[in-house]
């Protein structure tokens, strides 16, 4: 059934994750490769029930594996997508969905996206982490975008944090305490407001974080 | 579920660049540049912006595709339908196919108490039917009017016109029927008579706009002028644009008339795709700092390379060879995806570090095309590692990768498993045949059945059938006028025209490295529509250099006009060839000068210039001048064309390496003549090679 799922989904991460199933079939006679090719799809996808893709994921599933998966909406696309974790770079995770869009967060702050129209293509975000950590302040981050001719455009942003108080919020039915905090940054070209909201453990659980203008916004529960 | 709090977060504001008071768009013409309705303005589209304005009006329709080069120069080309008045005066030649160039430089910016001034020359080469030159001034008062001024001359002057305030210029030469097409007309620039034109522009809101002038143009009647009757000088239009780059007009000319328009327009820096769309790549994946070992029971090569093909051909890259020696893996592959190598090439890199053994550091990338290797550049795993998602990761690892040469060493790769050799299609194909006589264009479309078959991979035999399906009738042969001229490509129209299926071209290609930043190329068969024979070409071309030179030589004979095999209705063979030199200016501007023989056996130039746009948008345009005579050449005097290329990604943002290409010639003559091969070497190499790889590096992290 994970691989006719696979199958519809056009992406290469879900068919080659199909293929490796294929590949360990006794068919199969390069049993190396297809173990390399394997170890690879798996990191590739992180490490779910090895049936199911990031699209096949139901909520009693989300719950029942913290720390495994993210619930996101695209406001744009106004669509909620379950994410896996694909990689992982030292402190920055990297979470993909069925639809094969990427999205790094460190410390729960994206900073960077794949496949949407216009992808942060990195950024440097530590101090608005920092600012939340301590209650609030300023904090500079850089945003790296492709311009419409291919090249890199870098945006230096100015950005205040502040608390704004505690703060119930639902997510899959269940109820989390947090303290919100809205961050407004602006640049030479860019003005935005994110918000997050933080649970007793310092944890971003929830935020709307701004990719780009074209991109807009995208909504980030964890679990 | 919904939160109503994320209300007011909604907008990512764009400040600055799109925010800032600049200009609006400005209107098109009935002559598809920026102006009124017949009157030029001083106003300039955005830099990089083509737009391509179709009008009519009672006894004059055109065609024009405006490109603005620079902030402040701007080109057009125009073709048009219009009726003339004949020799004498009394008769109307109708609906005669005419071609023109406009130029058009801004001097400068308007500011709060200047207005913009520009110059222009309208039709500037013969016979130049609608041959006129302005100076203009525009200032906008307020938000949403334009007030413009201008003094013309030539068909600019041709109302009310008073004594040429340049002393030097009082007399125009009339002009002369006798003259070939396609020359200067130096001689009648700011001459004769100058005579007032103006008029307004008023945006009522961001879709309607209306304007009115008064026009210099009265359209006296003089032979092979146009024939259009005037009652009135005042000009009334109306503007619609209902999205961005759509303009609808409707106007009231002359008095009597009624004129409609529509542009499009498409600013090449503006690019529809945004950064593009296509699906996220495989993240890096980081070896544990302790960790370099590689365990060859666990991952023997081969393991290495089949799982890193099958991972790669999800990416639409296709893996022909993987070597590995030291800490080094060398990977050959070719991208069938991509529009940019280097998108192509971090994408490859990437899925490496998910497959390559931890003690493997250095990654080789050499992309091939053709079945040979077009170049190598080197970059070190921990880079990849270290700069992911950070800023400046994309300058860093350009910064520190190596460009150079393949390694051409181990020789020639196998068929790469799983790719067919035989693939086919069947499409539509359109083709304008400017013709050399009667001034006329003709339209060939059909459907066309290609099929390519790779012997090698490097040996390449493809071949394509067509059928006719507009214009599949029997052309009677006119006579020729320049009967010691081999008709090399004035018989074009007759090629083709019995409305059965027809080999458009049927060669078989080989290519090779013979040595260090050398590739070479030969053809044969039945190379191209009108000629059969032999083609051989050779390129240097250092991966780093920004110049290149080449030379080809050709044996070719002229097929029968049925396009079936033979060589037998013309007797005519030929060796033709050119020395070539290619040079990237690094600004976006890109030249390419040929010196050699074309196929009527006349020697001669072709220079080349093409503003290129790092996103795959070209125009350019291309003069020959050979050794022949205008008067033998047909009255289009030397071969010249322009050219427009749109990669498929720029308008969609789906990766695809397709683009929409034309060449508008403004006459297909027998001189300056090429034969038309396919797969000439610099194309086939120049976007693995250092200049076209920086272009595109912003790419290399999508």
């Amino acid at each position: 059934m994970g691989t006719v799922l696979a199958m519809k989904i056009n992406s290469w991460i879900c068919a080659a994750a199909a293929m490796a199933l294929v590949a360990c079939g006794p068919l199969n006679e390069d049993t190396a490769a297809s173990r390399i090719m394997g170890q690879a799809t798996a990191r590739i996808m992180g490490t779910p029930p090895p049936a199911s893709t990031g699209l096949g994921i139901t909520q009693e599933q989300v719950l029942a594996n913290p720390g495994q998966f993210m619930r996101v909406n695209i406001r744009n696309f106004d669509q909620w997508d379950t994410m896996a974790q694909t990689g992982q770079n030292g402190r920055r995770v990297t979470w993909v969905n069925g639809n094969n869009i990427s999205l790094t967060l460190q410390d729960g702050i994206m900073v960077a996206t794949r496949g949407l129209p216009r992808d942060l293509m990195g950024a440097e975000t530590a101090e608005t982490r920092q600012a939340i950590r301590a209650g609030g302040g300023i904090a500079q981050r850089t945003h790296e975008y492709i311009t419409d001719v291919d090249a890199i455009s870098s945006e230096l942003l100015q950005c205040r944090i502040a608390s704004q108080g505690a703060e119930a919020i639902e997510m899959l039915h269940e109820t989390h305490n947090s303290v919100r905090f809205e961050e407004k940054c602006a640049g030479e070209k860019l003005e935005f407001t994110n918000v997050y909201w933080v649970n007793a453990r310092g944890t971003i659980i929830r935020s709307l974080q701004a990719v780009s203008p074209d991109a807009g916004y995208l909504q980030i529960d964890v679990f | 579920m919904r939160n109503a709090l994320f209300g007011p977060a909604m907008v990512v504001i764009m400040t600055g660049g799109t925010a800032m008071a600049q200009p609006a768009n400005p209107t098109y013409s009935l002559n598809g540049t920026p102006g009124l309705l017949e009157m030029p303005t001083a106003q300039s589209a955005a830099q990089g912006t083509f737009a391509l304005t179709v009008s009519y009006v009672e006894g004059f329709g055109r065609t024009t595709l405006n490109f603005q080069v620079t902030d402040r120069l701007s080109l057009s080309l125009r073709y048009g339908f219009i009726d003339l008045y004949d020799d004498p005066t009394s008769q109307t030649l109708e609906s005669e196919f005419a071609r023109g160039f406009d130029l058009r430089y801004r001097l400068n910016d308007e500011t709060a108490f200047l207005p913009s001034v520009a110059i222009g020359l309208q039709d500037f080469l013969t016979p130049g039917r609608l041959g006129a030159e302005y100076v203009v001034a525009s200032k906008t008062v307020g938000d949403n009017l334009t007030v413009t001024a201008g003094l013309g001359w030539g068909g600019l002057a041709t109302r009310n016109g008073f004594t040429n305030p340049f002393s030097g210029l009082q007399t125009r030469p009339a002009f002369d029927v006798a003259e070939p097409e396609g020359q200067l007309t130096s001689d009648q620039w700011f001459h004769g008579d100058a005579a007032l034109f103006g008029g307004l522009e008023y945006q009522i809101n961001d879709k309607w706009g209306v304007k009115a002038e008064y026009s210099s143009s009265a359209y006296p009647e003089t032979p092979f002028k146009p024939a259009i009757k005037t009652d009135s000088p005042y000009n009334l239009g109306l503007t619609y644009r209902p999205a961005e780059g759509v303009q609808l007009g409707l106007g009231y000319l002359y008095g009597n008339s009624v004129a409609v328009s529509g542009s499009l327009s498409l600013n090449a820096n503006n690019r529809p795709g945004m950064s593009g769309r296509e699906s996220a790549p495989a993240p890096v994946n980081v070896r544990p700092a302790n960790d370099r070992s590689w365990d060859q029971d666990a991952a023997p090569p081969h393991a290495l390379r089949s799982a890193l093909a099958t991972l790669l051909e999800r990416e639409g890259i296709t893996v022909t060879q993987l070597a590995i020696s030291g800490d080094t893996a060398r990977l050959r592959y070719i991208n069938t995806r991509y529009r940019s190598q280097a998108q192509a090439m971090g994408r490859a890199a990437r899925m490496m570090t998910q497959v390559m053994p931890a003690a493997i550091e250095v990654f080789t990338l050499e992309p091939e095309a053709a079945g040979i290797p077009l170049s190598a550049t080197t970059i070190r795993r921990s880079d990849l590692e270290q700069f992911e998602n950070r800023p400046g990761a994309a300058e860093v690892v350009y910064q520190r990768a190596d460009f150079g040469d393949a390694d051409l060493a181990p020789g020639l790769t196998d068929l790469p498993a799983g790719t067919p050799a035989f693939a086919w299609g069947l499409g539509p194909y359109f083709t304008l045949i400017p013709a050399a006589s009667g001034g006329s264009v003709t339209v060939d479309a059909g459907l066309s059945l290609r099929g390519v078959y790779r012997l090698q991979p490097n040996l390449v035999l493809s071949g394509a059938i067509g059928q006719s399906l507009i214009n599949a009738a029997k052309k009677d042969p006119v006579p020729d006028s320049t009967p010691d001229i081999q008709n090399v490509r004035t018989d074009a129209v007759y090629y083709g025209d019995d409305g059965v299926p027809v080999l458009q071209n049927l060669a078989l290609a080989y290519y090779a490295r013979p040595g260090r930043d050398l590739y070479g190329r030969v053809s044969g068969g039945y190379l191209e529509p009108m000629f059969g024979g032999i083609s051989a070409e050779l390129l240097w071309k250092p991966v780093q250099s920004r110049l290149g030179l080449g030379i080809e030589v050709n044996y070719a004979a002229q097929r029968d006009t049925d396009m079936l095999f033979g060589f037998d209705e013309y007797d005519y063979d030929t060796v033709t060839g050119h020395v070539s030199a290619y040079y990237d200016f690094g600004n976006g501007y890109h030249t390419q000068l040929d010196v050699g023989r074309y196929l009527a056996g006349d020697w001669g130039a072709t220079l080349s210039l093409d503003r290129e746009f790092d996103n795959g948008v070209r125009v350019g345009g291309y003069v020959t001048q050979t050794d022949m005579a205008y008067t033998d050449f047909g009255d289009g005097s030397y071969n010249k064309g322009v050219r427009v290329t749109i990669p498929q990604d720029f308008l969609t943002g789906k990766a695809t390496q397709s683009a929409f290409a034309t060449t508008l010639q403004t006459q297909i003559g027998d001189g300056g003549a090429r034969l038309a091969v396919d797969g000439r070497l610099y194309d086939l190499v120049r976007d693995a090679h250092t200049a076209d790889l920086s272009d595109t590096w912003g790419r290399f992290w999508r």
